[in-house]
């Protein structure tokens, strides 16, 4: 079964833009009949994500970020695109331990809401694409 | 996201409309930080609150920690949907006094 593009979004990395990638996201999450929990969930796993690539990735310099979302069998697959500077694997390591303690937190949610996590060599010279999957509610696959 | 600060005898009261992320938690954090800093213990209404992202939560957590360090109390009130499951999901409600409703508010 091939992968079938749900959403395809570019927007500026800019915390302005958040917002309409939340909504963008919420949409796809709906067409993917992912329930209004996981759908919640999901969606702040993408602004973590985009947050961190704001943040660190850019480190406030103006870029882009691109979107996409897939289905692929009985999962979906988010894919995060910047074109910062590579960005070392070490950073996708979890260290945080203590909930009080400052930093990390966006990324302990991404490992907690999704199934699957990794970076996947760039397209190009520059930049980084996050992977991120999470199986399908049972049934969506067969009705997609 | 808007805000709305209201002042009682023994704490003040801060509600949160909207969507917290990245963008705009650095007015939620100011906000926050004054009312602890001016000594008043903080209530966070988040019955009009539909989305909360980490960076507001880490500014709960920081005006938690300076309220804690100054004999004061931070309390959320009226968390539902995804800010009630971020808050579950980072077990912070099992951190922060969470109530229903200012009902259960003395004073």
């Amino acid at each position: 079964m091939s992968m079938k593009r749900i959403l395809h979004v570019e927007h500026s990395a800019c915390t302005s833009q958040l917002c309409q990638i939340r909504d963008k996201v919420r949409e796809a999450c709906h067409v993917l009949m992912y329930s209004d929990s996981d759908i919640n969930l999901i969606t702040l796993v993408i602004d973590e994500a985009c947050t961190n690539i704001i943040r660190y990735a850019y480190g406030g310099e103006s870029g882009r970020i691109i979107l996409e979302i897939f289905q692929h069998e009985n999962e979906a697959i988010f894919h995060l695109q910047d074109f910062a500077k590579c960005i070392d694997k070490s950073c996708l390591e979890l260290r945080k331990t203590n909930i009080l303690e400052p930093g990390g937190l966006g990324l302990q949610l991404i490992y907690q809401v999704m199934d699957f996590v990794q970076l996947l060599p760039p397209r190009g010279s520059v930049g980084n694409i996050l992977e991120l999957k999470k199986h399908l509610p049972k049934g969506s696959q067969n009705d997609l | 996201m808007t805000f709305e600060q209201k002042k009682h005898l023994h704490y003040q009261l801060l509600a949160l409309t909207g969507e917290v992320d990245l963008h705009n938690s650095p007015q939620v954090r100011k906000q926050l930080l004054d009312i602890v800093e001016s000594g008043y213990s903080v209530i966070v209404d988040f019955s009009a609150l539909s989305y909360i992202d980490s960076s507001g939560i880490a500014t709960l957590v920081e005006a938690y920690n300076l309220a804690k360090n100054n004999q004061l109390s931070l309390t959320i009130v009226g968390a539902t949907g995804a800010p009630l499951q971020v808050m579950e999901l980072t077990h912070l409600n099992k951190v922060f006094p969470m109530i229903d409703s200012l009902d259960e508010i003395k004073g």
